[in-house]
C-alpha cells in the first residue's frame, strides 16, 4: 500500500470510528435513561393513592427526550471542547502531558543526539522537522507523536528513553513513530482524542455530583427532617452514583474504540519502521529495554488514559494485551520484527552512556552515493513512478542523505537556523534573488522593517546560503521549522510580513521565491491559528482542472525556455491524469492565481493527490532530466500539496 | 413532587455547565502560564551562554588591562549575581520578585561590561586581539538573542495576563492561584544616572 493509499485507508478507518461512536453514545443514552427511571421511582414517595409513573411503566417518551438530549448535549460539548482545545496541533498534547520543549541549543548530549536522529528522519520523510518534547517526569521508557499533519506535528519522549535507549534504539521508536506521522495514524489518533472526551467527562462529573452530594447531604440531614428532604438528597445520590457508572459505561467503550483502532495499527508501525531503518535490532532493542524494565512503558501523568492509543508502549505499563488494550503484547511485538526471541526479557537494564560521537550519525558501511555526484548542477533522470513509490516509505539511504546533507552545511547557518533569532535571518537570506540588482531591491525593502541586527544578520548569511546547492535549500526550511514555532505571535505577524515583502520587493513571479514562501507560511499558519488544518473537499478530478493547469504551466514553464518543450512537458503532465488542457502563458500566472490553484488542489482527497503529484513530476521529467532546481519545485510544491517527499537526490 | 424534580434536574444542568465552563477556563490558564513558562526558558538559554562568555572575556582582558582590577571585577561580581539572579528565575518564571531582581542585576551587568569596553578603548592592543574580537562578537550576537527571546517572553506574559484579567476567567483565576506574571524589563543603568540636560 503506497502512501496515498494508506492515507484513504486512515480516513475510512475514521469513518468507521464514528460509527463505534455513535453506537457508543446510543448505549450511554439507555444507560443513563435508566438510571434516571430508577431515580425517579425512588423519588417518587410512597403518596397513597397516587401511584409513582416511573415505577409503574419503563417507558416515558417525554423523559426519554430529555436524557437523550440532554446527555447527547453533553457529549457533544465536552468532545466540542477538547477538539477545539487540539485545533492548534499536537502541542496541545505535549504540554497537556507535561512536556517540556527540548531547546536546539541544549548542551545535553542526550537531548541533542535525540534532536539529530529527529532532524534526519524530518528531512528523509521530507517533512518539516517537529518540535521535540521530554516528559521529565516518566521514568519509563516511552514516546508519541501527535498532530493534524506532518506541519503540525511534535514529538514527545519520556525521561527513561533519553536515558536507556542507545541511538539506533532511538532511531528505531522515532521510525516507528514517523511512521505514525506518515501513514495517516497520527490525525485519526489525536481526533480520536477530541471525539471520546465527551465521553470520558461523564466519570468526572459523577465524582463532582458524589461529592457535592455528600457535603450537602449532611447540611439537609441535620435541617430538614421531613421525608422529602431526605428523599431529595437520595436522589442525586442515585445521579451522581449513576452519573458515575455512565461514566464507566463511557470509560469501557471509550478504550474498546480505541483499542479496535490502534492496536493492529501498532504492528504495523513496527514494521515500517524496520522498513525505514533496515535495523531491525533498533527497535526490538527497544521494545526488550520495556520489557526488561519495572517501570516499562507506563506514563505517570493522569492524563494518560486521553492519550494512551498515541503512546509506542502500553501506557499502562502493561506488557499483556486484552479486549481493552491499545497495544499488542510486547513479547509478540518482539517476536515479529526477531523471530529468534525467546520470550525472556533482559534482566537488567542499564543506562547508556553517550559517547560525543554518538551524537551525530554514524557512517554505515553501506556504500552510499556520494553527496558530491548529486546536485551541484548535476542532472539525475528521474523516474516518476519511482519517486511515486517513495513517498511516505523514505528508506535508509534517505536517513543516509539526510544525515550528510545536514553535516556539508555550513555550521553558522545550522546553527542560525536552530534558534529563533537566526532561522528569520536564514529564510529572509533565502529569499534573496540571485540578481544582484533585484537583491538590492529586497534588501532596502527590508531594511526599514526589520530590525537593524535582523538585518545584518540576513547579509551576513547569505554569501553562505547562497553557496549552497539547491537540493540542500528545501530542507534548510525544513530544519528551520522548530525554531520558527518559538516566535511568539506579534513575532510571527512581524517576520510573516516581512517575507511577504521580500517576495514582492523584486517584483517577479518567481516559482520557487514563492513555493518556499507558500510551504512556510502554510506549515505556521495553522500552529499560529491563522489557519485551519486541511480537509478534503474534493475526490473528483474535475472542478480542481482549471487549478492543475495553472500549475503545470508554472512548473513547464519553469523547467524549459524553449516553446516547444515548453508545451511537451505540460502536454506530458496533463497526459498523465488523462485530460487535455491550454497552456497558459507565463503572463497569465499570477502569484495570486498560483496561490489559489495550490490551496485548492490541497483540498484535493488522497487518490486525487496522487494523480496530480504524477502530473507534476511527469511534467517536470519530461525533458529526461531533472535539475535540482526542478527537483526542488516538486518538492516545494509537495510541500504545499501536504504530501511528504523524500529528497529527489536521494533517489539512488 | 414533580416540580421539585425537574427544578433539581434544572439545577444538575446549569451544574454541569458551569463546571464545563470552569474546566475551561482552567485549561486555557495553564496553556498560557505553560507557553511563557516556555518561552523564559528560550531566554535562559541565551542568558546561560552569556554568562559562560564572560569569565573568557574576562581573561583575555586581565592580560593587557594589568591595572584595571576594579573594572574587571566588577564584572566578575555583576555576572555572578545576575547567573545567580538566572538560575532564581528559571525555577519560578514570571514571580515577581524574581524577575525584578534578574532585570536588575541584568542591568548592572550591563552597564559593567558597557564600562569595561569603555575602557578599553584606552588599549589598542587588546582591542586588536582577535579572541577579544570574537569573544565580543559573540556577545553581541547572544545579547541580540537575549533581546529577541525577552521579546516573546514579554508578548506571552501579556498574553496569560490580559487572559487572567478578563471576565468571567478573573473569577476563577484566584481559586486557582494564577498569579499575574511579570514582564522582564531591563533596568538600564544609565537611564537612571543620565542627567537631565536643559537648553
Amino acid at each position: 500500500m503506497d502512501f496515498f493509499e494508506q492515507q484513504a485507508d486512515a480516513r475510512r478507518r475514521s469513518g468507521r470510528l464514528i460509527v463505534y461512536f455513535i453506537l457508543a453514545v446510543v448505549a450511554i443514552v439507555l444507560a443513563v435513561y435508566f438510571v434516571a427511571l430508577i431515580a425517579l421511582s425512588m423519588a417518587g414517595g410512597d403518596r397513597p393513592g397516587v401511584p409513582n409513573p416511573y415505577a409503574e411503566s419503563p417507558w416515558h417518551p417525554g423523559l426519554f427526550a430529555l436524557v437523550a438530549l440532554a446527555t447527547i448535549g453533553l457529549i457533544f460539548l465536552g468532545s466540542l471542547y477538547k477538539i477545539s482545545q487540539l485545533s492548534s496541533g499536537g502541542e496541545a498534547v505535549a504540554l497537556m502531558l507535561g512536556g517540556r520543549l527540548i531547546d536546539s541549543q541544549t548542551r545535553d548530549l542526550a537531548e541533542r543526539r535525540l534532536l539529530n536522529v529527529v532532524e534526519e528522519m524530518a528531512l528523509a520523510s521530507g517533512t518539516p522537522v517537529p518540535p521535540v518534547y521530554v516528559m521529565d517526569n516518566e521514568p519509563s521508557i516511552n514516546a508519541f507523536a501527535a498532530g493534524h499533519e506532518p506541519g503540525d506535528a511534535v514529538i514527545g519522549v519520556s525521561r527513561g528513553s533519553l536515558e536507556y535507549l542507545n541511538r539506533d534504539e532511538l532511531q528505531g521508536v522515532m521510525a516507528h513513530e514517523f511512521s505514525h506521522i506518515l501513514n495517516g495514524d497520527m490525525r485519526t489518533n489525536l481526533r480520536l482524542v477530541g471525539i471520546l472526551h465527551g465521553i470520558l467527562i461523564l466519570a468526572i462529573l459523577g465524582w463532582f455530583v458524589l461529592r457535592s452530594t455528600a457535603f450537602s447531604g449532611h447540611r439537609s440531614r441535620r435541617s430538614s427532617s421531613s421525608k422529602e428532604g431526605g428523599g431529595a438528597v437520595a436522589v442525586i445520590l442515585v445521579v451522581g452514583v449513576g452519573l458515575l457508572v455512565v461514566g464507566s459505561i463511557g470509560l469501557f467503550f471509550g478504550k474498546l474504540i480505541k483499542s479496535a483502532v490502534s492496536r493492529q495499527r501498532e504492528y504495523l508501525a513496527d514494521a515500517s519502521a524496520v522498513q525505514f531503518t533496515r535495523l531491525p535490532e533498533g527497535i526490538a532493542g527497544a521494545l526488550k529495554k520495556i520489557g526488561g524494565r519495572k517501570e516499562s512503558s507506563k506514563i505517570e501523568d493522569a492524563h494518560a488514559e486521553e492519550v494512551s492509543h498515541m503512546f509506542f508502549g502500553n501506557a499502562f505499563g502493561s506488557l499483556q494485551s486484552n479486549l481493552l488494550s491499545t497495544h499488542p503484547p510486547l513479547a509478540e511485538r518482539v517476536r515479529r520484527i526477531d523471530p529468534s526471541f525467546d520470550g525472556n526479557f533482559p534482566k537488567r537494564v542499564k543506562p547508556v552512556k553517550i559517547a560525543a560521537d554518538e551524537v551525530g550519525a554514524k557512517p554505515r558501511k553501506k556504500p552510499g552515493k556520494p553527496l558530491e555526484a548529486i546536485g551541484a548542477g548535476g542532472t539525475t533522470p528521474l523516474d516518476p513512478t519511482g519517486v511515486l513509490r517513495r513517498i511516505g516509505l523514505p528508506g535508509m539511504e534517505a536517513i543516509l542523505y539526510a544525515a550528510a546533507l545536514l553535516e556539508s552545511m555550513p555550521e553558522p547557518v545550522r546553527n542560525a537556523a536552530h534558534e529563533p533569532y537566526g532561522a528569520r535571518a536564514v529564510i529572509y537570506a533565502l529569499l534573496l534573488d540571485r540578481d544582484p540588482q533585484m537583491r538590492q531591491k529586497q534588501l532596502d525593502a527590508l531594511r526599514p522593517k526589520a530590525e537593524e541586527l535582523s538585518y545584518r544578520e540576513t547579509e551576513r548569511l547569505a554569501p553562505q546560503i547562497d553557496r549552497l546547492p539547491d537540493e540542500a535549500r528545501v530542507p534548510l526550511i525544513e530544519t528551520t521549522f522548530p525554531a520558527l514555532k518559538k516566535l511568539s505571535p506579534e513575532q510571527y505577524t512581524r517576520f510573516r510580513e516581512n517575507v511577504e515583502l521580500l517576495i514582492a520587493a523584486d517584483e517577479q513571479v518567481d516559482l520557487l521565491e514563492y513555493t518556499i514562501h507558500s510551504m512556510l507560511l502554510r506549515n505556521l499558519d495553522v500552529q499560529f491559528g491563522r489557519a485551519k488544518p486541511l480537509a478534503v473537499r474534493h475526490h473528483r478530478l474535475d472542478p480542481l482542472l482549471p487549478s492543475l493547469v495553472a500549475v503545470l504551466s508554472m512548473l513547464a514553464h519553469a523547467g524549459q525556455t524553449d516553446e516547444a518543450d515548453v508545451r511537451r512537458a505540460f502536454d506530458k503532465g496533463m497526459a498523465e491524469v488523462g485530460r487535455s488542457g491550454t497552456l497558459q502563458s507565463k503572463s497569465e500566472g499570477s502569484l495570486r492565481n498560483l496561490d489559489a490553484a495550490l490551496k485548492s488542489l490541497a483540498e484535493a482527497g488522497p487518490k486525487l493527490k496522487k494523480q496530480i503529484l504524477a502530473a507534476c513530476v511527469a511534467c517536470v521529467a519530461a525533458d529526461g532530466k531533472v535539475t535540482p532546481r526542478e527537483g526542488e519545485l516538486v518538492q516545494a510544491v509537495a510541500a504545499m500539496l501536504g504530501v511528504p517527499v523524500p529528497p529527489i537526490g536521494a533517489q539512488a | 413532587m414533580g416540580a421539585l424534580i425537574w427544578i433539581l434536574i434544572a439545577f444538575a444542568v446549569i451544574f454541569v455547565l458551569l463546571v464545563l465552563m470552569v474546566v475551561g477556563i482552567y485549561n486555557k490558564l495553564v496553556a498560557l502560564k505553560n507557553r511563557f513558562k516556555n518561552a523564559f526558558a528560550q531566554i535562559d538559554v541565551q542568558l546561560k551562554r552569556r554568562y559562560d562568555l564572560i569569565p573568557n572575556l574576562v581573561e583575555v582582558a586581565k592580560g593587557y588591562m594589568k591595572h584595571e582590577r576594579g573594572t574587571l571585577e566588577a564584572v566578575i561580581q555583576a555576572r555572578n549575581q545576575a547567573a545567580a539572579a538566572g538560575q532564581q528565575a528559571a525555577q519560578n518564571p514570571g514571580d515577581p520578585a524574581a524577575m525584578k531582581s534578574l532585570g536588575s542585576a541584568e542591568g548592572q551587568l550591563t552597564g559593567a561590561l558597557g564600562r569595561l569596553f569603555a575602557l578599553s578603548e584606552n588599549y589598542p592592543d587588546l582591542k586588536a586581539n582577535q579572541n577579544m574580537l570574537s569573544l565580543q562578537e559573540e556577545l553581541s550576537s547572544t545579547e541580540n538573542k537575549v533581546a529577541f527571546s525577552r521579546q516573546a517572553y514579554n508578548d506571552a506574559v501579556m498574553r496569560y495576563n490580559t487572559a487572567r484579567e478578563t471576565f468571567p476567567n478573573v473569577i476563577f483565576a484566584g481559586m486557582f492561584n494564577f498569579h499575574e506574571a511579570d514582564l522582564f524589563e531591563i533596568e538600564e543603568e544609565q537611564q537612571r544616572e543620565a542627567p537631565k540636560v536643559s537648553f
